[in-house]
């Protein structure tokens, strides 16, 4: 029988993950979906957060620029990386098999 | 400042976190841009220090370490804190000195903050206080910028602009109030229709002022303030239509505004009474000017409200080029209008403190890393019993945090005191909002606490550092030896090199503040300060309305005046010299005429009598002062300026020449010698005068010099100018030697304060130096003992030790240097005839901290020279 094993991702990073699945989103953006679930983090406390997933290489990030009032400002976007979208799935069939787990009857006396 | 703030962080700060928060403030669009970024700052430096500390905590370590769950860390905090408490009892003389550095540095910044806050930070007392800007314009040709606009160039700009949700004229002149027992003066705010409105103000009674009010030939009417109201016409409540006599006129009151309002908010209103305004741009453009405030429209920044003024100068410069050639509108927020150059002294103070504290803290450093040099055995045993490095770090961190509450408390003391101090030596005439309201209240505090919490984090993580690579064994044998390692003087070297550049670069900022103080006091005005009073007079508007009246009157009072025994000369004039006045008129020469499409020259002018230049001792080049040939009615005469001579008659003599003045036909009677009218840094400029003799008015400024104490004159001049007139008011008096020193106190409170602390930042750079060579030689008193024994002298000793210091002081010098140069472009805007690169202020304040240096060496440097080298070898 094949070991079971936690996820290797946090509630966050995967609620991240799951934002970026979808499409490729700026940070701002996605500051705000996860505030939406009550994760609020300050600018730099999230960038650090988004930081730490690219070193380990599950999403990609880049500056891309946008006018703003007639001014040119360089907004962070990001997208999610094949191993990101693995690692993503891999814990989201972890929940399933943990939620049709709990919904089995048990055999034992206790 | 965004640029300012990202090359102070790390790079993986600036680009990971910093760069991509702010963009998204700025996207948001949230108010208070600076805060936001500063508070984003803050927060990277917090994450950063944080990654490091975590990054000092070695993942394994070499002995078993009891766990500690997360309930019992908060019991083991306060243990630890109490713990360090008795450990700073424990040693007073290092507590006594590291408190008392720390306060010193904690306490100066926190005073200087309180203004800050006061000025820079507190919200302005309007709804969106952010959106209101007041409207300038500078002359390009002149490059003079002024504060208030043409009539003219108002109602069009009213009715052309698009930024702006309206645009508001107001002026703050004294009125006096007659009819309720003595007359008196009152502050009051002529402002057009909009104004309130534009301000968000709603009536407390009756109502405010509308446009019909405002049409010229309406029916005088006033609002009163709350104060006002309270004060004079005892809150009575039915008050809203009765009549006030203000100046010639009866008026009639129509309502209160609510208690606290006053605009401009660095002035008090006691009344509020319309502005006329044409509705059509009158012919004479500039003939009347008028202070000018706007409020921008919701989702409209600043820089297209300024793009949309620029835009109308330009068609106003093509539509009429002889009264607009050259001049350009713009606007600026509310805030940075009131607080002008005082802005920069702030900034400038605030940073300089700052730098104070810094060297503090190096300082404190120092201290923190003898002791913990000393502590190597207690730590090495708390390692051997079981502790780990993440427990020795949190007691390190809980001592530094108990040394940074001590100080933190003396600190704010030491602000409640310094803020009082500061305030007292802001010169009175800075007129900036909040200064009156300067205290150490809860932002301040916070401000205070944020500070202490700061120091007490960099000096655990000093400590940290002098723990970290200790292990149990090998500490517990080293202990046994004084000796520490390398490492812990090289950081105590790099200490005393930050501190040096710091104070080298405090000296470099003082010194050239110095050195532009001394050029200003140097420079020649033009005219003479003292024995000269100066006093501001003003009789019944209705009484002396007719020319012929008021000249009467003044004849009448000059000669009570000049019989008093110490007046020796008495003039009269519209405009104090250096107050930065800045009033110009435009000239034509008849025979000369400027081409179709181009604006006439622009010259400053005054209305005076002759004795004006007597009293100020302005000397006659040529032709004559202003006297009894000239009266209402005769011929329009004006002195001109020996600038005003070079620049538009070439130098030959203008006397008996005319020149126009708008449709005014004047002829040169005299020429004076030039005068720095406006203030002493700027160079005098073409002046004309008026004769006050033709157009006498019933409030002017007397001059008058004395043969004694001019303030001593005051009541005799005030009594004898009552005995011509008994409703006479005087409201200013004050002498010529004190307007000169108003003109210099920015950079008078600029000296003192930089003064103060690069002496500060001298005097700690010095102890510091000091303890580490005191350190040094104590460290390396066996090999000192073996030099001397081999045949060193105490000379060699005294190079070698003074050597030392001198490398340090030479590599801080040349950082400091660097620093300095760059440093010192912020001054640019309040240095005079001095460049910031200034070579003779850079050498000098490089000789005076080395000296300094040197002697604070030479102490440690002579007990070197003394060691006894039996004593030391037979110790070894």
């Amino acid at each position: 029988m094949r070991r079971k094993e936690l996820p290797a991702l946090t509630h966050l990073q995967f609620l991240v993950l799951g934002v970026l699945r979808a499409n490729e989103q700026p940070g701002r953006v996605i500051r705000e979906a996860i505030a939406t679930y009550g994760v609020r983090r300050s600018g730099p406390a999230f960038y650090q957060m988004m930081a730490r997933l690219e070193r380990d290489g599950l999403v990609e990030g880049w500056y891309e620029q946008i006018t703003l009032s007639g001014q040119a400002v360089k907004e962070r976007r990001y997208r999610i990386k094949p191993a990101g979208a693995r690692l993503w799935s891999a814990t989201q069939s972890f929940y399933e098999s943990v939620s049709g787990a709990a919904a089995r009857p048990r055999w034992s006396n206790a | 400042m965004r640029d300012v703030l990202s090359r102070l962080l790390p790079r993986r700060a600036r680009e990971e976190w910093f760069e991509p928060s702010c963009c998204d403030a700025q996207i948001a669009n949230r108010r208070w841009l600076a805060t936001r970024t500063f508070l984003i700052f803050l927060q990277c430096w917090g994450l950063e220090l944080r990654e490091r500390a975590l990054n000092l905590l070695p993942s394994q370590q070499s002995f078993v370490k009891p766990t500690e769950s997360p309930k019992e860390r908060i019991p083991m905090f306060w243990h630890d804190l109490r713990h360090a408490f008795r450990l700073l009892l424990r040693e007073p003389g290092f507590t006594l000195a590291a408190v008392l550095t720390l306060a010193l540095g904690v306490g100066g910044n926190v005073a200087v903050f309180a203004v800050v806050e006061a000025v820079l930070l507190r919200p302005l007392p309007y709804v969106d206080a952010d959106s209101l800007v007041i409207l300038r314009h500078r002359d390009r040709s002149t490059a003079v910028t002024k504060e208030f606009i043409a009539i003219g160039d108002y109602v069009d700009l009213a009715k052309r602009q698009a930024a702006f949700e309206s645009i508001a004229a107001y002026g703050s002149p004294q009125v006096t109030i007659y009819g309720m027992d003595e007359p008196f003066r009152v502050r009051a705010l002529s402002a057009t229709a909009d104004l309130l409105d534009l301000l968000r103000v709603r009536p407390q009674l009756g109502r405010l002022l509308t446009r019909e009010d405002t049409r010229p030939g309406a029916a005088p009417v006033v609002v009163l303030s709350d104060q006002l109201w309270k004060s004079r016409f005892a809150g009575d409540p039915k008050v809203v239509g009765r009549g006030v006599k203000i100046g010639a006129r009866d008026v009639q009151v129509i309502g209160v505004v609510p208690p606290g309002f006053h605009f401009p908010p660095t002035m008090q209103t006691d009344v509020i009474i319309p502005q006329a305004m044409p509705l059509e741009a009158p012919a004479g453009r500039k003939n009347g000017w008028t202070y000018s405030v706007a409020r921008l429209k919701p989702g409209v920044g600043l820089k297209e409200g300024v793009a949309n003024l620029a835009a109308i100068s330009k068609r106003l410069e093509e539509e009429f080029p002889r009264s607009n050639q050259s001049t350009e509108y713009y606007a600026l927020p509310l805030r940075d209008a009131l607080v002008g150059d005082t802005k920069a002294a702030l900034v400038l103070i605030l940073g300089a403190v700052g730098v104070v504290l810094l060297i503090a803290c190096a300082n404190v450093a120092n201290l923190l890393l003898a002791r913990s040099l000393g502590r190597h055995r207690e730590m090495a045993v708390r390692v051997a019993l079981g502790a780990g490095q993440k427990r020795l770090v949190a007691q390190l961190l809980a001592e530094s945090l108990a040394l940074a509450l001590c100080a933190g408390t003396a600190g704010v003391l030491i602000a409640i005191w310094g803020t009082r101090a500061l305030v007292t030596l802001v010169p009175k005439s800075v007129d900036v909002p909040g200064l009156a309201e300067v205290h150490v209240n809860a932002w301040v505090l916070g401000f205070a606490l944020l500070v202490t919490l700061a120091t007490a984090l960099v000096f655990g993580m000093l400590s940290a550092l002098a723990v970290r690579k200790q292990d149990g064994s090998g500490v517990l044998v080293a202990a046994g030896r004084s000796s520490a390692g390398g490492g812990a003087r090289r950081a105590a070297s790099a200490l005393v090199v930050g501190e040096v550049a710091l104070a080298i670069v405090l000296l470099i900022g003082a010194g050239l503040i110095l050195r532009s103080f001394s050029r200003l006091l140097a420079v020649d005005p033009g005219f003479t300060t003292d024995r000269v009073l100066t006093m501001e007079v003003a009789v019944p508007f209705e009484r002396y309305r007719a020319p012929e009246a008021a000249k009467v009157f003044w004849q009448r009072a000059f000669e009570a005046v000049r019989a008093i025994p110490d007046v020796q000369e008495i003039g009269a004039a519209v405009v104090v010299p250096l107050t930065g006045n800045h009033w110009t008129a435009s000239i034509d020469r008849p025979e000369n005429p400027t081409p179709a499409g181009e604006r006439p020259p622009e010259v400053g002018w005054q209305m005076s009598t002759g004795g004006f230049f007597k009293v100020l001792q302005i000397p006659l080049l040529s032709g004559r002062y202003f006297d009894d040939r000239d009266r209402p009615g005769s011929k329009t005469v004006v002195i001109v300026s020996e600038g005003l001579q070079k620049r538009y008659f070439d130098g030959q003599s203008a006397v008996g020449r005319e020149i126009l003045i708008g449709q005014t036909r004047a002829e040169i009677v005299g020429v004076v010698g030039n005068i720095r009218r406006a203030d002493l840094s700027e160079a005098p400029r073409a002046d004309l005068y008026f004769p006050f003799e033709i157009n006498p008015s019933p409030q002017i400024r007397l001059f008058l010099r004395t043969a004694g104490d001019p303030a001593k004159v005051a009541p005799a001049v005030q009594s004898a100018i009552r005995g011509v007139e008994p409703s006479a008011l005087f409201p200013e008096t004050i002498t010529m030697a004190e307007v000169a020193r108003a003109s210099l106190q920015i950079q008078n409170l600029a000296l003192w304060l930089l003064g103060l602390f690069a002496a500060t930042a001298l005097a700690l750079a010095a102890v510091g130096i000091y303890g580490v060579m005191s350190y040094t030689v104590r460290q390396r008193t066996r090999e000192i003992g073996t030099r001397i024994a081999l045949g060193a002298t105490d000379r060699d000793i005294v190079w070698m030790v003074l050597g030392q210091g001198a490398r340090l002081a030479v590599v801080g010098a040349v950082i400091g240097l660097t620093t300095g140069l760059l440093a010192a472009r912020a001054l640019g805007s309040l240095l005079f005839g001095v460049k910031p690169s200034d070579p003779l202020t850079l050498a000098s304040a490089t000789v005076v901290l080395i000296a300094t240096i040197m002697i604070a060496c030479y102490l440690p440097a002579r007990r070197a020279a003394r060691i006894d080298p039996a004593r030391t070898l037979a110790e070894q």
